[in-house]
């Protein structure tokens, strides 16, 4: 128990130095509005964003676009996830499959998946099917790519070593390969991650009535920027910690990786 | 009952050819031998002679041309008869030290309740209680190579395959898992085939050595060692008969050695 307020005064401490850049950020920021370097219809001031930021907040009007934001890049990502693994695994287990697929995993992986709303908005409308269209097809490659590599590089010696402990054909895809492909799973889910919100805020600002993108797109139209800032800050701050939580996840789930220990070492002060 | 004429591993005429970037390598070429019950049978050889894709093919990994034929009947795959232990361990990352050792136990439907009682008794045996939570990359290489043997030991298995098992590890840590394994051996009288390039290792644990030469592999010499094992081992080690036998096999694998580096 003695220990407990010099614990809670280090991490105090630690978190104080974690968001000293940003401090700085927002000082910097304030000081060239506030010594009008640049114009100020362009580049509203913090203060005027963080009013902005609050009054957004108390009419309801972001916790009502973001969760039709959070539900299409949630929807997205699940099935994208889902459907990606399925495929990953599907190309390393069959040879037909996988001399089907390469090529258009191959020749889909680089393009810009923003690049198809215009057409998904003309085959499904404008709103959810539209953008959970583009987040699914956006977080499907980096599933298949990343399950794909895992279990191909899963060890011979450890299926044989299944095998003669008497693991049967069927059971060695729960029991050995998927499991050695989690760490790359999880690598490809954060990706993934990042990819939903990226995808569910485009297609909201090329074919959507509502969700966070369309508000920005909206208040950037409208030329009211304190509004428009306030609403990617708001994404910004939903995307950090929902990519803070799925590290928690990941470290929960991947314990016995190698990578666990190596956080773990590191963050020995 | 152990009937130590009676053949339990017989390897008649296996070949074995890998397909590579420069065309097919022949890796193994009519390879014969005969491994009775409750026999420890080493088989030493130059790097990349085969001997290990040998033990692959006895443990039903790799198909090969030739019949391998254990207690009668023909190899088809890999069966929960022949243990198998590789030198890089290959235990289940994600499995603590305890599901391991029971993972083997669960594939085969044993009753929780037996289960345990093994796994608990075997975790005593590799002194690693205390450890049983402990996933694999926080274990030493002596550690985890001993979990191994557990896990297949776990099965009880009438045969062991043992790939270079000590080949990762420094040579003190490596003497006393060969005293263990010497000690299971005498305790369980299981029918070990070991691959090894550590002559004095294959003189101090087995019975009968083969020396295979250099690719395509084959068995081109055999040493019967009879051994009075009840001494210690720094008695064994520095007495005549092991040092004459263990010069003898030396000189055998060192031929083909020289043999294979001309080949390179």
């Amino acid at each position: 128990m003695t220990h407990f307020p010099g614990k809670l005064l280090l991490s105090a401490t630690r978190w104080m130095v974690r968001i000293a850049p940003l401090i700085l950020f927002g000082l910097v920021w304030h000081l060239v509005c506030s010594a009008q370097l640049v114009n100020k219809d362009f580049l509203p001031s913090p203060l005027a964003v963080a009013a902005a930021f609050v009054d957004l907040f108390s009419s309801g009007e972001i916790a009502t676009n973001l969760t039709i934001t959070l539900f299409r890049a949630a929807v997205g990502l699940l099935l994208g996830a889902g459907c990606g693994v399925w495929i990953g695994v599907m190309m390393a287990r069959s040879r037909h499959f996988r001399e089907y697929v390469t090529p258009i995993v191959g020749g889909t992986y680089s393009l810009p998946k923003s690049a198809l709303i215009p057409l998904f908005a003309l085959w499904f409308g404008i709103g959810n099917l539209t953008a959970i269209a583009a987040v699914f097809l956006a977080c499907l490659l980096p599933m298949v790519v990343n399950t794909y590599h895992g279990v191909l590089t899963t060890p011979k010696v450890l299926v044989w070593s299944a095998e003669a402990l008497g693991t049967r054909e069927r059971e060695l895809w729960p029991r050995v390969f998927i499991r050695n492909a989690l760490p790359d799973i999880f690598t490809g889910l954060r990706i993934a991650l990042g990819f939903s919100f990226v995808l569910a805020i485009s297609a909201e600002m090329i074919a959507s009535t509502n969700g966070i993108g369309k508000l920005i797109f909206m208040y950037g139209e409208n030329g009211t920027y304190d509004y428009m800032f306030a609403a990617i800050c708001c994404v910004v701050i939903v995307a950090f910690f929902s990519d803070r939580a799925l590290l928690v996840v990941t470290r929960r789930v991947l314990v016995w990786h190698e990578s666990g220990a190596f956080e773990r070492e590191r963050r020995r002060p | 009952m152990l009937d130590l004429d009676r053949p339990k591993i017989e390897i008649r005429g296996v070949s074995k050819t890998y397909a590579s970037e420069r065309g097919p390598v022949l890796a193994l070429r009519g390879t014969d031998l005969t491994v009775n019950e409750g026999e420890f049978v080493s088989i030493v050889g130059p790097s990349g002679c085969g001997k290990s894709t040998l033990l692959y093919v006895v443990g039903g990994f790799l198909a090969a041309d030739g019949d391998v034929i254990i207690d009668g009947s023909a190899v088809k795959g890999p069966g929960t008869d022949r243990g198998v232990v590789f030198q890089e361990y290959a235990l289940f990352p994600w499995l603590t030290v305890h599901d391991n050792i029971r993972y083997g136990l669960e594939r085969q439907r044993v009753a929780a309740s037996e289960r345990d009682k093994i796994v608990d008794r075997l975790v005593n045996v590799i002194g690693l209680s205390g450890f049983e939570n402990r996933y694999p990359r926080e274990l030493s290489g002596g550690m985890k190579q001993r979990v191994a043997i557990a896990r297949t030991l776990a099965c009880d298995p009438a045969i062991l395959l043992l790939d270079e098992p000590f080949g990762a590890l420094d040579a003190q840590t490596r003497e006393i898992m060969q005293d263990e394994l010497l000690r299971i051996w005498l305790e369980t009288r299981k029918t070990v085939l070991l691959v090894t390039h550590d002559v004095t290792e294959a003189v101090y644990l087995s019975n009968r050595i083969c020396v295979m030469s250099a690719r395509p592999g084959q068995i081109i010499e055999e040493f019967v060692v009879a051994l009075d094992r009840s001494c210690s081992r720094e008695e064994l080690v520095i007495s005549e008969p092991f040092n004459s036998i263990r010069n003898k096999v030396w000189l055998s694998a060192r031929r083909q050695a020289l043999a294979a580096g001309k080949q390179e």
